[in-house]
Parts: structure tokens; sequence; C-alpha cells
């Protein structure tokens, strides 16, 4: 018989796990399924977002300064991503995609150094979490995991608001399907851009913080989250916020139980899964039809 | 009241010059139809002037609302701003939004009950599927929603490319009531034409022929018709 308590910290594990893969898929997934920019660098924004978080939290104590951290870690990624949207990515709309792709992939080593100069080589991690912990039978459930569980649910609920409820969101969703129509009918699409690459950035740099605490910062942790991302965006579909929910849950639940179960194949069950979804649907579980850009 | 105005414009695509040194003016309160067979450059020609696309050399003017807009440098954004609708070729439904999105998306917020009471006067069909995403439209209320998705603005110039292209008759009567109804609202209308020109006789009193990136004709629509240089390469008489 499998102790109740075990089962629930499992969950919570898995569903921990899973918000993190969400917040930054799903930031992955919103810039490129705007900007169709393919943002390799999104990976060195999560770990700028744990980095500025071990710093804040290091520098200030208590439960407050966790709040601060994620909010502190999201504000200033946001304001770096839009430096590099207007500074470098504006001039590669359109670009074949290999010009994208190394642009970006020379940012994550660039980033990867600054992180190393400014933090040092060494991982950053923190003895202990904020805001305690629940006991449920013999096993505890940190209250921090909880906190995480709600941000990355909150964050799902207000994309669907921003990109089904308000103006902003169906202008966004408009230069995504026909930019030159979009940006004819009155739509500043530079903008559009600009903001979506600012929110994309954003959730990057709040997972990162989340992650931090628990997983610890080290120069080069993006590149396992940005792996793991494409993965999610992938099974849930290139572009759709519910698929990259869908992904990362799927995602989330495989890794924590197999690595209960068969830790073996903790890995690559999660590849087996993509690649059956990419036989069976290719645009994705949740990934519509492709629209034609002109 | 809005004035745009090209001269002297050449537009390279591919290496291939699309548009040869065009000059055109589209006056206030003027309507206007450029004719020409496919691939004359009708297209480029109103993309140009929109801003889309930049042109190698030549001007791209826009006056209106007290400002002037050299095109060649504006993003086209500013001058839906100064008062101009389109209805791009091939409609170009956003289309997972549904019509009231589009227009609120054009209009840059939700839409105000007397302007969509005005465009349920001009287009009544609009009412039946105001809120049905695009994908799932038919060609014919997607040109209707495109036409009236121009109109949110309440613009003093229209600009529409091709907008009866293959839509069926019913439809097509349904666009052309609505235009000569907007012209009677008192907007201008820049509207191309690929076949002949009775279609478009009520809603432009002005023509530009076009062949081959070039303005052949430029004059009343009428004359059109009876200019045999406009005859011969337009229409092959």
């Amino acid at each position: 018989m499998v102790d109740a308590g075990f089962l629930v910290a499992q969950l919570v594990n898995a569903l921990f796990y899973s918000s993190i893969l969400f917040m930054i898929a799903s930031g992955l997934s919103l810039i490129f399924g705007i900007t169709r920019i393919l943002n390799l660098a999104h990976g060195a924004f999560y770990m700028l977002g744990a980095y500025i978080m071990y710093t804040v939290m290091t520098a200030l104590p208590g439960g407050a300064s966790a709040v601060l951290g994620i909010l502190a870690a999201g504000a200033l990624v946001a304001l770096i991503g839009l430096l590099v949207e207007a500074g470098l990515l504006r001039r590669v709309y359109g670009k074949p995609e290999e010009v994208q792709l190394l642009l970006t992939f020379a940012l994550i080593l660039v980033l990867d150094d600054l992180a190393k100069m400014i933090w040092g080589p060494e991982y950053k991690s923190l003895t202990t979490l904020p805001w305690g912990s629940l006991a449920v039978g013999d096993y505890t459930i940190p209250v921090y995991h909880l906190v995480a569980i709600a941000v990355a649910l909150a964050s799902a609920v207000g994309l669907w608001l921003l990109f089904s409820r308000t103006t902003l969101g169906k202008k966004i969703r408009a230069s995504a399907s026909y930019p030159e129509v979009a940006e004819a009918l009155g739509v500043d699409t530079r903008r559009m851009f600009m903001a979506t690459f600012m929110l994309g950035s954003a959730l990057a740099g709040a997972s990162g913080a989340l992650a931090g605490p628990v997983l610890t910062a080290y120069p080069g942790m993006g590149t396992e989250a940005i792996v793991l991302s494409f993965a999610i965006i992938v099974i849930g579909g290139m572009g759709s916020i519910l698929g990259a929910l869908a992904g990362a849950l799927i995602v989330g639940f495989t890794r924590t139980v197999m690595a209960v179960v068969y830790p073996v194949l903790e890995v690559a069950l999660i590849y087996i899964v993509m690649a059956i979804v990419l036989l069976v649907k290719p645009t994705g579980l949740f990934g519509g039809r492709e629209v034609e850009r002109r | 009241m809005v004035e745009v105005s090209m001269e002297d414009v050449w537009v390279e695509i591919g290496g291939v010059e699309v548009l040869r040194g065009v000059t055109i003016k589209v006056e206030e309160g003027a309507s206007y139809a450029i004719v020409g067979r496919n691939g004359a450059g009708k297209t480029t020609l109103l993309r140009t002037l929109l801003g889309i696309l930049k042109p190698s050399r030549g001007r791209v003017t826009a006056r209106g609302r007290g400002r002037i807009l050299d095109m060649t440098r504006t993003p086209p954004h500013k001058l839906a701003e100064l008062g101009v609708g389109y209805v791009p070729q091939g409609r170009m439904i956003f289309p997972d939004l549904t019509a009231l999105e589009n227009l609120e998306v054009a209009y840059g917020g939700p839409v105000p009950g007397d302007t969509l009471e005005w465009i349920y006067t001009i287009l009544p069909e609009l009412k039946r599927f105001i809120d049905r995403k695009g994908m799932y439209m038919s060609g014919g209320e997607q040109q209707i929603v495109a036409v009236a998705r121009a109109l949110v603005r309440r613009p003093s110039l229209i600009v529409l490319d091709e907008p009866l292209e293959g839509l069926a008759p019913r439809v097509v009567k349904s666009i052309l009531d609505a235009l000569r109804e907007i012209k009677a609202s008192g907007v201008s209308i820049l509207i191309t034409e690929s076949g002949t020109i009775s279609r478009v006789r009520g809603i432009a009193e002005n023509a530009y022929g076009l062949d081959r990136g070039e303005i052949i004709y430029s004059g009343d629509l009428d004359g059109l018709e009876r200019d045999p240089e406009a005859r011969r390469r337009i229409w092959g008489l």
C-alpha cells in the first residue's frame, strides 16, 4: 500500500516542476507564435531570473524578499528582453531561420559569461526555502512549492485573459496572423512584437526566480530548461498557451513519476512521448492550422 | 479629408521593376479606379501608397487632419490614423478572431455602438455573423467583414484591392451596393479592378490605367474605355 502522504508530496513535486516548465515554455511559445523568432537565449533569461532571485533573497532576509525577488526577476528580465528585441532581433525578423538561431545562440554564450562575471562560476543555492513547510503524514511539503504553483496558475489565467479579453491581446493575435494587414489597419505591429517579447522574457525571468531557490542557480542552467521547453511546445503545439500548459503537465508528471518508478527512463520517456505526438499529430496537441503570413 | 499622391515612384521586387515612374493623385472627395490586367502592378501600387512597400525612388505623400506624412519613411499604421481604411486582396480576415474582434483590432478598442449601427446600415448582413470567427466564414462573409473593418475608424478614404475577386454574383451585388452607399456618405474610394469597368461605374468617376508598372491612362472612368492605347494594352482590343 502506497503511503498517502508520499503520494501528496509527489503530486506537489510534479505540479511544482510542471509550473516552472509551464512558465518558461509559455514564454518561449508566445514569442515564437507571435514573432516567429525561435529564441534559443530564452533559457539564458531563465538563468538570469534564478540569479536575480538569489541576489535579492541573500540581500534581504524574510519571506517578503522571495516575492520581491520574483517581481524583480520578471521586471529586469523583461527589460533585458526589450533591449535584445529592439537592439538585435528586430533586425532579423523575416530573415532566414539560421540567422536568427545563430544570433540567439551567440546570446546564450554572452549571457552565460556575463553571469560568470557577475556571480562567479560556482552554484548559488539557498540553505532554506521561505515560508516553512506543511506536514502530510511522514512527509513535508514546502509552502514555497505551493506558492510557485499558484504563481503559475495566476500566469496561465492572466495570459488567457490578456489574449481573449483585451484589445491589446487581440491586436497581438492579429499581428501574428497577418502583420502587414494589421499594420495597415492601424496596429503598431512593431510595438506588439516588442510587448510580446517583453512578456515572454518576463515569464522566463519569473520562472527562473521560482526555480532558483529549489534547483540552485548556475551558469548554463538554461540549456536543460530550453531543451525541455522545446519538447513541451512540440507536444502542446507551437504558439498555444493551452498547449504549453498541457505539455508542461505531461513532462512534469512523466519526469516525477519516472524518477520514482524507473529513473533510467526519466528523461528518455519525455522524448519518446514527444516523438509519438509528432508522429500522430505533427502540429502538437493544441497546435492549430498554420496561417500563411504575408 | 485625406489626399494621397505618388510622384515618379519606382518599386523593385526581387530584382524586377514592378512600378516604373508611377505618378497618381487621389484628391479629397474624389473616387478612383485603378484598372489593369493581372500582374500589371495594381496591388504593388496600393501597397506602396499605404507605406507597406518602400519605393527605390520617388515620393509618396499623404495629407489630412492637419498633417503631412512622407509614406516612404512612415509606418503604415500612421496612415490609418490619418483616416485611410484598407481592404486587402484576398480579404485576410484574422482567422481566430470573431468579426466583431476584427473590427475591434482595426478600431483600437471596443467599437462604439453608434459606429457599429452605422456599419450595419451599410452592411446589414454583418449582423448575422458578427460573433463568428473568421476561419468559419464563407468568402463572401469574410469580404463583408473586410469592408466593415476598413470602415470602423470612419475614414475619409478607403482603399480596396480587388474586393470583388472570386465572389458569388449575389455577394458582388451586396458589396457594390455597400460601396455606393459608402461613397454617398462622403467617403472617397480607391479601388482596383482587373475586369471590365462596368462593375466600378457609380463607385469611381476617375480612373488610372496601369500596364506593366506604368500609368498609361489618367482621366475620367468612361474615357478609359474610349482611349485606344488603354483598350489595346488593358483589354487587347
